[in-house]
């Protein structure tokens, strides 16, 4: 039931019996698993890229959970990471989210807390994949104006009308019509208040 | 270390002390014998400075009334015992001596008797007053004229040396004591007297055998007795907190033994459980798919039943762990009143600051029960140490703390009762379960670790409440063979 485009979950317990378990009991919801033996084979080859959430036990030998989220949170890695520890602390649990745990669970966990989790954390990571790429082409639609579009635009965000447009250009309201018709069909808007949500931001940030 | 550190400090200021108050006190002998040498040198000086008036007066007497009679002067010698004799000289007459015709010519100018010439060796002087129509000499006795009656010394065995001294000449009055030189004291002045001018000198030497040694010692011994007090009470308190050190130390090193316990039983349970939980619930889902997942959640199944037993595993071994010693063996005949008398001193500061005094009822004769000593005290030492806690939930005032011995049937019977808020009904049944408690920081282990204690020494632990208010905890452990 489980497809090759659905999301990935990293799950790294140096104890077998534990990931296999969790394993079969995440793959029942339609989610692939990527076991993970040691945290240090988990941070030299997994895939960054991929859609999904990672599950750390807070308890493992050698290096602890904690610095493996570390690791990750210095490496910008953007899947959210569910932390599963077997006697957790407040501290413990304070320290974590400080360091950028999406969740904090203690064993043994329940299946419905557990994937709970799991689904909001991979929802999230999706969203904010797509959230990357819509920023991602609003920007090169951007770089497509031209300078006079450019200007154009930045005084339609001002909120200027064409007339004090045009008069604030040196150039006729007609002329600004046209540009303006120009700016919505380049930057695929629909709407004025679309074309504001969007490409605010882009114009204050550009120079 | 630190202790002998300190010690030295103590011994050190000790001789500090010892030594200047004995130096303040030898000065303050020294200033009291300067002092009344001083008066006496003065008295000595007034005295005889009113005989030399004295003698002029007598001569100006001369003069005046000019006896013609000769036996008048002789009878003028017994009235004042120093005139040796009295001579006249005549208008028409000539002194035969060269040294009276010098004092007279003196005396004249003069208007006043006058000296004629001093004899010390010979003990004795001679004044002349010169006037008409006669002029008089007397010759004065120099032991005659120091009123001895009066004198402030005694003249045989006082310290004090006295002599009058006229231009070289000495003559000793009072010979004083001059054996030891290490303290000198002086005193020098002329006789009120222009007619006589001697210069009273008066010396007075103290050493070693004047100063107050008696006094000194009994400083120094009362120093002495003051430090090794000090020390006694510094060693004494130093040992308490050592005690007290022990215990906390013990009962830290135990809280820290089952904290490691707690963290390892926790990993090492919570692996097989993850995995069973985890199995069970996934076997589950497996079985309410449909169609149902059959040979898959068999095998979850299986491996749930391998991770129950690697659970069960853990306890077993766990338990062989923390396993206690047998007892029996180290059972012996312990005295019960000792036992509660060394809980007691540990905890009379915890008493102190609740404003608690413990009643002590020992009972009128010694009991011994078998029991292993540090076992005993344990069990004891955290009775009362809960007592005291449940008499901080009542005010100051209501606080009573009873610790009785008894013995009952075979048995030794130690009661602890306090006037605090007592037990709940509801909390009584399950007082001593591991890791029950009431209290929020509490481990729970306290009380069921004293009853198993109480147990492996074949006694009893048992808690009530008693009226009005307040527990009551009663451990009984058997008596040991009578001898």
């Amino acid at each position: 039931m489980s497809t090759p485009l659905s999301p990935l979950i990293h799950l790294i317990d140096d104890d077998a019996a534990v990931r296999d378990s969790l394993a079969l009991l995440i793959s029942t919801v339609g989610l692939r698993v990527q076991p993970w033996a040691t945290p240090q084979g988990f941070l030299a080859e997994f895939d960054r890229s991929s859609i999904g959430a990672i599950v750390l036990d807070v308890r493992m030998p050698g290096i602890s959970g904690l610095s493996v989220l570390d690791t990750l949170m210095a490496e910008g890695v953007d899947q959210p990471v569910i932390m599963l520890t077997g006697h957790g602390t407040v501290d413990m649990c304070r320290r974590a989210f400080k360091s950028g745990a999406a969740e904090f669970l203690e064993k043994p966990v329940d299946d419905q807390q557990l994937l709970d989790a799991l689904q909001s954390a991979v929802q999230q990571h999706v969203r904010s994949r797509e959230r990357d790429r819509t920023d991602h082409d609003a920007r090169e639609r951007f770089a497509q104006l031209s300078e006079r579009e450019h200007e154009v635009l930045s005084l339609i965000v001002a909120g200027l009308t064409n007339k004090e447009i045009g008069r604030a250009l040196g150039v006729s309201p007609r002329t600004v019509e046209t540009h303006r018709a120009h700016l919505f069909t380049k930057l695929q808007a629909d709407t004025l208040a679309q074309l504001i949500r969007h490409y605010a931001d882009l114009v204050e940030a550009a120079p | 270390m630190i202790f002998r550190r300190s010690m030295l400090a103590v011994v050190l200021v000790g001789l500090v002390v010892a030594a200047v108050g004995a130096i303040v006190l030898a000065r303050i002998e020294l200033n009291h014998i300067r002092d009344s040498f001083e008066t006496d040198a003065r008295i000595v000086h007034r005295l005889l400075s009113q005989r030399a008036a004295q003698q002029d007066a007598v001569m100006a007497m001369l003069t005046l009334l000019n006896p013609a009679d000769q036996d008048a002067r002789p009878r003028i010698a017994s009235v004042y015992p120093q005139i040796l004799s009295v001579a006249q000289r005549t208008s028409d007459a000539v002194w035969p001596d060269a040294v009276l015709r010098t004092a007279e010519t003196e005396s004249r100018r003069a208007g006043r008797a006058a000296l004629a010439d001093a004899d010390f060796a010979g003990g004795r002087f001679r004044i002349l007053q010169a006037a008409a129509p006669a002029s008089y000499v007397v010759q004065i006795d120099m032991r005659g004229m120091v009123p001895w009656d009066e004198w402030p010394m005694q003249p045989d065995n006082s310290p004090v040396r006295v002599t009058l001294e006229y231009q070289g000449q000495h003559f000793v009055l009072q010979p004083g004591q001059d054996n030891n030189q290490i303290w000198r004291f002086d005193f020098h002045k002329r006789l009120a007297a222009d007619s006589q001018p001697f210069d009273v000198v008066a010396t007075r030497t103290a050493g070693w055998g004047d100063l107050p040694w008696l006094r000194m010692l009994g400083w120094t011994a009362l120093t002495a007795i003051a430090l090794a007090a000090l020390l006694a009470v510094q060693r004494q308190r130093a040992e308490r907190r050592r005690a007290e050190e022990l215990l906390r130390l013990g009962q830290v090193a135990r809280l820290n033994t089952l904290g490691e316990l707690a963290a390892g039983m926790a990993h090492e349970l919570n692996q097989p459980l993850t995995a069973l939980l985890a199995s069970t619930q996934a076997a589950g889902r497996l079985l309410n798919d449909d169609p149902p997942e059959l040979a898959t959640a068999r095998d979850a199944m299986t491996r749930a039943v391998e991770q129950a037993r690697r659970a069960a595993d853990v306890v077993g071994r766990m338990r062989r762990v923390v396993e206690r010693p047998d007892m029996a063996g180290q059972l012996q005949s312990v005295d019960m009143r000792h036992a509660v008398s060394n809980a007691l001193y540990l905890l009379e500061p915890e008493c102190r600051r609740r404003q608690v005094v413990p009643a002590f009822d020992p009972g009128d004769r010694i009991i011994q029960v078998l029991a292993e000593p540090v076992a005993l005290e344990q069990i004891i030492h955290n009775l009362l140490s809960n007592a005291l806690q449940a008499l901080d939930q009542v005010p100051a005032a209501e606080r009573t703390l009873h610790i009785r011995l008894q013995t009952a049937a075979g048995y030794g019977e130690l009661s602890i009762r306090d006037s605090g808020p007592g037990i709940a009904p509801e909390v009584l049944p399950r007082l001593f379960e591991p890791f029950f408690t009431t209290r929020g920081d509490g481990l729970g282990l306290g009380l069921s670790l004293c009853e198993s204690l109480a147990g492996d020494m074949n006694g009893t632990l048992t808690a009530a409440n008693h009226a009005p208010r307040g527990a009551m905890f009663t451990l009984r452990l058997p008596l040991a063979e009578h001898t």
